[in-house]
């Protein structure tokens, strides 16, 4: 074994980079390099430009169809916000500012805006600018027109007492109270992928006549077309004007700048940006740079439409790029080094584009400000054969050689992926920086065909957001989702239906006093009664949400490019589109922490009886002060992760139970409303407001994610945690959506090619688990040292010698030592 | 093999999944109590002993102030509590019945080696069935020595070998040839320790001669032509790492039709678990100096054409 492959490449990177080395993959990447070294360390700026036009035209088309006012105001700002051409870029089109920049959208915010920005200078948490100027104008011009308009007041105002209780502070709605959490007015939409094919093949002109035909075809007579197809068509027409407008300013800038340009490379290059600006995205693209212009163009032009939810995905770019980069390449066009460069430009000017969250729980949801426009390869064509082809490949290559955090990158795999395209995403995978994530088409086709779907639009999916997948054309369903915190249903359990961090307020159901429960039977049926309770709710904000949102959103350019819309003349935030599948979900956060905790009650209160109820309830209320010993026998009780059949059986029973509501009352939505664990960083909001747990757990701290064990519970490895997940899904129901789950594995465990073919195996075996997603970290030195500093949070983590591996933590300091000594002087 | 070989049981102390290092694959390590040498450096020194051990780590140990149950649960005034709000055993005084252990809510007390039937070995080796299939990886038994339990690990093979789970073994070789003959016959994968050509440095350094195993290594390679045998040195400090030690190995290995060769560099991951169980670790701060491994694998290289 070679010393050196203790390292992954990024950790190698790393140390290069404080050594001072120029990265190697540097030379040939100097036009990327240098675009991103110039924005990386800026402090983001709020440009208030779309927010500001977008309200000017609202204020002209009161009383108009919502829909038609939305395309109004898009042509409005694609008229008047200022258009850049970068430096150095080759690809144009900004939705603000140069440099980081974050975008308002009043519709989602006004009614707390002014408040918002006025204390956006004292905001420790997010460092964002805002021109005095700037702020002066949201406070004055732009917020007072939302007041009372805003998505969020008319939600809120329309909540149950008792569903506004779980949802947000009675007193002050802004407050969410983080138990059945709503998602739906922090952002206008789902993550969604556009149909980008659409753009490239027929260009906005296509699609523009296609409406017009459509226009010339209504009936003069009819109530409907006058009310409703008409405003649609005419809103239709309107955004595809407005997009083309918006690109045709940018080829105009580039022809000015092309003029006045002095360096003949750069001058040649702006002409050729000017030519291709005043062709696409109005017309089909005819190159491969033309295609991903094109393609750019679109999705940023939705972003200035809407605040998606972890915004537009990329969808399977290399499918509908292939052909351009076929033909291209055989006609002598395009090499592969220029390929990647067009998209690393993309790349790099996605990285500059920060997803702003002005309100308080969007931002504790998205810690950073992540964004997720999810890059899907590989997979099946819609026939069902292997999709991998050359263009797969350099995106893994890309990733490898210019790993930057965006785009997220999702490799699908499904039983006969290629030999190549697995260790080419192995070798991916251990560079070390968490790309690409998997997503499994042996779980997902099935699922989705049971749910009503073509084989021909599964096997065409794209992953969407973080765990999520779309099929561009038959999705219909937009409303975000409720995110529900299940570990507050279990302090529920223990406190008779309060919550010590909302003191006296009961906010579930009164399940009685533990202490007088006489058996497990009845400590687990009273959590399945708040468990129950929670989603109840839930469902009971979708069903207002779905039928609130129409009258405050509208998307026509997320209309124009889905079929469903355009046939059925319906903007695609309506309640029902004819035809498609309504594919939403509630999500199960805190698993590991539920099960984990029921685990331990089961075992040590009720079968082994080493606890008694009254002494675990005030081990908790002291937060284990002094009970330290309790503790330790809580965090050893068996625990979901480890292929346990105890902890196991009953995350299954927690799940099959979650599942077996919304078989029932989805259908009285009318949406797949189903089982679903991926957090984003909501865990740990929900961590804050829950106190101590019956797992060991401290109070406020975060709870566990996605369908992954708890922090450190999972000390069997990872086969262990596999199969865990395995055994707790239910797969006689197809109730489910995304598991996300997360792998630690050190560099060491994936050395060399026996390493990769190793993950290879590894992958194939989560493959046939019809696991659905899947995620790995490749430990870094930093880990380790933050594991010494915290060894309780990282029981789970391997790390290998030749020879044997140990756990981490059961090493004693010195070795620990040790091992970090001997990683620095390996990457010498 | 007879049909009661399921109900054979041994000590095991450890079952490791997600082993990537011993053998072909993902595989599934079984760790067997009972040796038959003595190394010095031995990475498990828990496994020596045939018998369970009880093992005792001070970081786990929450301290006498939160807890102080051993105390009570220990009758033979074994465990008494040291000057740091911890505890000491006296491994005299200890008669290892245990009852500290099922004490201990944190786990701190702990014990090396449980009895466990084939029937049981198995069902936990089969729980990982699905990534073996893909990966082409099994079962490995380990140790200790694992023919020191020479009918339990023969049982546990054969028994791997009809759930065609497929199976590997690491060994010294320092056992009779008709138990080694009697576990090959269930093998796809031998792994071999090749430790010292000199024999007074090997005893010096393992208790035991060199001529049994290295006699038993070639015996075997001409018994089971078709069998895997990866030999495997570690590189031990002041025992065995210079250029004319590992030469000798790899002439010898180099002579045996077939046989792979890997240098394992010697580590000290050992130390705190001779802590855990009452001895001094013999190794002291003794390292590979730096760049050693290299220069030895290039001899060995050398030797191997």
């Amino acid at each position: 074994m070679k010393c050196c492959e203790e390292l992954s490449p990024q950790e190698v990177r790393i140390e290069e980079q404080n050594r001072g080395v120029e990265n190697r993959h540097r030379q040939g990447r100097e036009r990327v390099f240098t675009i991103l070294e110039s924005v990386q360390h800026l402090k983001p700026m709020i440009d208030i430009e779309r927010a500001r036009y977008f309200t000017e035209s609202f204020r002209t088309t009161e009383g108009q169809p919502l829909i038609l006012r939305w395309a109004k105001a898009l042509k409005h700002t694609a008229e008047h916000i200022t258009v850049y051409i970068d430096d150095h870029q080759l690809l144009v089109g900004r939705a603000g500012c140069q440099g980081r920049y974050g975008i308002l959208f009043p519709e989602l915010d006004g009614d707390f805006l002014d408040l918002a920005i006025e204390q956006l200078p004292q905001r420790v948490e997010s460092p964002f600018d805002i021109d005095p100027a700037d702020a002066e104008t949201v406070i004055r011009d732009i917020a007072p027109y939302w007041k009372g308009k805003a998505f969020h007041e008319d939600l809120a105002a329309q909540l149950p007492p008792d569903t506004l209780k779980l949802t947000y502070d009675p007193a002050d709605t802004l407050i969410s109270r983080f138990v059945v959490n709503e998602t739906a007015s922090f952002r206008t939409s789902l993550q969604w992928v556009l149909d980008y094919e659409k753009v490239l093949k027929r260009g906005f002109k296509g699609l523009k006549e296609e409406t017009q035909e459509k226009m010339a075809a209504l009936d003069p007579l009819s109530p409907t077309d006058n009310v409703v197809r008409k405003p649609f068509l005419e809103a239709v027409i309107t955004v595809c004007e407005a997009i083309v407008l918006w690109a045709r300013r940018h080829a105009a800038l580039a022809a000015e700048k092309a003029a006045a340009e002095k360096d003949p490379a750069r001058k040649k290059e702006l002409a050729e940006i000017a030519e291709i600006c005043a062709w696409v995205p109005e017309n089909p693209a005819r190159t491969y740079h033309e295609a991903v212009q094109a393609q750019w163009f679109t999705q940023m032009f939705s972003r200035l439409e809407q605040k998606t939810g972890t915004i537009i995905s990329n969808g399977r770019m290399d499918q509908y790029l292939y052909p351009f980069y076929q033909k291209d390449k055989a006609e002598g066009r395009l090499s592969d080094e220029r390929a990647m460069e067009l998209l690393e430009c993309m790349w790099v000017a996605m990285a500059q584009f920060i997803d702003l969250y002005i309100s308080p729980t969007g931002g504790a949801f998205n810690e950073g400000y992540a964004h997720w426009e999810a890059v899907t390869v590989g997979g099946q064509t819609r026939q069902g054969l292997d999709a991998t082809n050359e263009l797969t490949y350099l995106f893994l290559r890309s990733k490898r050689e210019f790993p930057l955090n965006y785009p997220d990158l999702a490799a699908r795999i499904h039983s006969r992926s290629p030999e190549r395209y697995l260790c080419e995403v192995a070798e991916t995978i251990k560079d070390g920086s968490g790309f690409p994530k998997l997503l499994n088409d042996e779980e997902i086709v099935p699922l989705h065909l049971s749910k009503g779907a073509t084989f021909e639009e599964i096997y065409d999916y794209a992953a969407s957001g973080c765990a999520e997948i779309r099929m561009p054309n038959r999705d219909t369903y937009t409303s975000c989702c409720a995110y529900i915190n299940f570990a507050a249903a279990v302090e529920m359990v223990l406190l008779n239906g309060r919550m010590r961090r909302y003191g006296d307020e009961v906010l579930g159901l009164q399940t009685g006093d533990p202490r007088g429960f006489g058996s497990w039977e009845q400590f687990f049926g009273a959590y399945l009664a708040q468990q129950t309770n929670f989603i109840k709710h839930a469902f009971i904000q979708q069903h207002i949400i779905i039928n609130t949102r129409p009258r405050h959103f509208a998307s026509p350019l997320g209309s124009v490019l889905h079929d469903l819309c355009m046939k059925n003349c319906k903007d695609l935030h309506s309640p029902v589109i004819e035809g498609g599948i309504d594919l939403g979900y509630f999500e199960f956060i805190g698993y590991g922490t539920v099960v984990d905790s029921l685990s331990a009650i089961k075992k040590l209160v009720f079968e082994e009886k080493r606890l008694t109820m009254a002494e675990l309830l005030e081990a908790l209320e002291r937060n284990f002060e002094g009970r330290e010993a309790v503790r330790q026998m809580l965090i050893h009780s068996p625990c979901y992760g480890n292929n346990d059949p105890y902890a196991d059986s009953i995350a299954k029973a927690v799940d099959r139970a979650a599942g077996e509501y919304t078989k029932t009352y989805s259908r009285e939505l009318g949406v797949h409303l189903d089982l679903r664990y991926v957090p984003f960083t909501s865990h740990v909001p929900f961590g804050r407001v829950v106190s101590a747990t019956p797992n060991g757990r401290k109070a406020w701290t975060p709870l566990a994610d996605g369908s992954s064990a708890s922090h450190g519970a999972d000390v069997n490895g990872p086969t262990a945690v596999l199969l865990s997940n395995f055994a707790s899904k239910n797969y006689d129901y197809r109730n489910r959506a995304a598991r996300l789950l997360n792998i630690k594995l050190t560099p060491r465990c994936l050395a060399g090619e026996e390493g990769t073919r190793k993950l290879v195996g590894f992958i194939r075996t989560f493959c046939d688990l019809k696991l659905w997603h899947i995620q790995f970290n490749i430990i870094r030195r930093e880990t380790l040292l933050a594991a010494q500093k915290d060894p309780e949070k990282y029981r789970g983590l391997l790390v290998r010698v030749a020879g044997y591996s140990a756990y981490f933590v059961d090493l004693s300091p010195d070795l620990q030592d040790d091992i970090i000594r001997r990683t620095e002087h390996e990457t010498l | 093999m007879s049909a009661g070989h399921k109900s054979v049981a041994g000590v095991v102390f450890n079952i490791q999944k997600y082993s990537v290092h011993d053998g072909p694959g993902i595989r599934t390590l079984v760790f067997l109590k009972g040796c038959t040498l003595a190394c010095r450096w031995c990475s498990n020194p828990e496994s020596i002993s045939p018998k369970p051990v009880l093992a005792y780590n001070p970081a786990k140990c929450i301290g006498v102030g939160e807890c102080g149950r051993c105390l009570e649960a220990c009758t033979y005034g074994a465990i008494t509590q040291d000057g740091e709000g911890r505890i000491a055993i006296n491994r005299e005084l200890c008669a290892d019945c245990m009852y500290c252990v099922k004490a201990c809510p944190a786990v701190a007390l702990t014990v090396y080696g449980q009895t466990m039937s084939v029937e049981e070995v198995l069902g936990a080796v089969e729980a990982d069935a699905v990534f073996y299939s893909r990966s082409g990886g099994g079962m490995t038994l380990s140790g200790g020595e694992p023919l020191y339990q020479h009918e339990f690990a023969v049982a546990l093979l054969a028994e791997a070998r009809r759930r065609r789970v497929s199976t590997a073994m690491e060994t010294a070789g320092n056992v009779p040839f008709e138990r080694l003959e009697a576990a090959c016959t269930h093998l796809d994968v031998l792994l071999y320790d090749v430790k010292s050509l000199d024999p007074a440095k090997h005893k010096a350094g393992t208790g035991a001669a060199n001529a049994l195993p290295l006699e038993n290594l070639r015996r075997v390679r001409k018994a089971f032509p078709g069998l895997t045998i990866m030999a495997r040195t570690p590189v031990i400090p002041g025992f065995n790492d210079t250029e004319a030690d590992i030469r000798a190995i790899a002439d010898f290995v180099q002579e045996l039709p077939g046989v792979s060769h890997e240098l394992l560099p010697y580590h000290r991951l050992a130390k705190p678990k001779y802590g855990y169980i009452g001895r001094e670790f013999p190794m002291g701060e003794a390292a590979l100096e730096d760049g050693l491994m290299a220069r030895l694998e290039a001899a060995a290289a050398l030797v191997r054409g």
